[in-house]
């Protein structure tokens, strides 16, 4: 069986398919990549990295506001 | 993703300048382009005495770091408003700003709305009922105030803030939409010295708020993340993410609508107003500070209203 990849914002927890570019995951997510940074295992990566089977990438939203 | 310049792993990828940087070119390439419109804009020279508004956050920490890194003479100052309800908002952004001072051995001013005056920034603004439910209005007014008030008292030649190309972009947008002649005319990334007021610049203005946020990351800098709780549901953030959907779909949209608008005002499309609409200023009684109030400024007039 394959384990789930998990996608984190602030306090929500989005469950996606590994194999897909975080792009396109973002994107079935209705997250716009100009509102966040991605990162996995406390590095930043690009939208054009692949998600990994059981993996967890944490998105910072970067928009601030006041 | 690769970088243009090493092609090492790319951390970010800027679509409006189709590039994409790994950590140490991007953490190389930020400060030089900040110096770079420095320079250009003369916001300031290594020679003068810069104070930085800093409240904690990834921008201000962010510009904080940077003027270090380019050897400018930069001390910091922090503005405690007693914003503490349900999170510890004020409280955290002041320990985490105490310690990045602490941490780099800078100077810090500090600010303390309750032991200078006697009330916290909330309180105020329900007290004297300015702005409803939300006391932004009040904040902005004593922010200003107090900026204006340290600059002038210690003597720095210019007031910079940490305002980044969204911030930037979403207040043009807001200020477009209502026709503000008034806003359009003043605002800019640069704002001469007047009346005694310190020179005010924004070194950030060319920067997305995701660059800022990235390079707050990589840098280590550990910044308030949640946000004010009054920003909740503000039109600020309203812009910013409409902007966003735009730049989505046609990267360089937002830093082309501020850019463009700035060379616009240059080749005049904004007349300023002739002398006689521009109001007489006085000196307030009781501050010091230039106001076009014939007795008490706004904020003077605010402090003895909460009295
Ligand atoms: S949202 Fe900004 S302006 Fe409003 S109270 Fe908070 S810090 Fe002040
Ligand atoms: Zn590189
Ligand atoms: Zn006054």
């Amino acid at each position: 069986m394959k384990k789930t990849s998990t996608i984190i914002l602030r306090d929500k927890k989005y469950e996606v398919k590994a194999g897909s570019t975080l792009r396109v995951a973002l994107r079935r997510l209705e997250i716009l990549p100009e509102s966040v940074i991605c990162v996995r295992e406390g590095e930043l990566i690009t939208e054009d990295n692949i998600i990994k089977e059981g993996e967890t990438i944490k998105l910072v939203s970067v928009i601030s506001g006041g | 993703m690769k970088c243009k310049k090493c092609g090492g792993k790319a951390v970010i990828n800027m679509r409006q300048h189709n590039m994409g940087l790994c950590k140490d070119d991007f953490l190389q390439w930020l400060p030089e382009q900040m110096l770079k419109h420095i320079e250009k804009q003369k916001m300031f020279t290594p020679d003068e005495k810069i104070l930085v508004a800093v409240s904690g956050g990834k921008d201000s920490l962010a510009l904080w770091d940077m003027l270090q890194i380019l050897g400018y003479q930069a001390d910091g100052l922090y503005i405690a408003l007693g914003i503490d309800e349900g999170i510890s908002y004020s409280s955290e952004s002041q320990r985490l700003t105490e310690e990045f001072a602490k941490a780099r051995d800078l100077n810090l001013h500090v600010v303390n709305m309750t032991s200078d005056y006697g009330i916290d920034l909330p309180t105020l603004a329900k007290e004297t009922k300015r702005g409803r439910d939300k006391p932004c209005s009040s904040c902005g007014l004593v922010k200003r105030h107090e900026m204006n008030r340290i600059a002038r008292d210690f003597g720095y030649d210019v007031l910079a803030t940490g305002h980044n190309l969204d911030d930037e972009a979403a207040t043009l947008f807001s200020n477009t939409l209502q026709w503000n002649g008034d806003y359009l005319i003043r605002q800019h990334p640069v704002l001469a010295e007047r009346d005694g007021l310190a020179r005010k610049v924004k070194p950030l203005f060319r920067f997305y708020e995701r660059e800022m946020a990235a390079y707050t990351l990589l840098r280590g800098i550990e910044y308030i993340y949640d946000e004010c709780p009054f920003a909740e549901g503000s039109t600020s953030t309203q812009y910013k993410e409409l902007l966003n959907q735009l730049e989505h779909e046609h990267p360089g949209a937002k830093i082309h609508f501020f850019t463009k608008f700035l060379s616009a005002k240059k080749k005049g499309l904004f007349a300023e107003p002739t002398t006689e609409i521009v109001p007489e200023l006085h000196i307030c009684p009781s501050c010091g500070q230039p106001t076009s109030a014939l007795e008490l400024c706004t904020f003077c007039r605010m402090m003895e209203k909460s009295k």
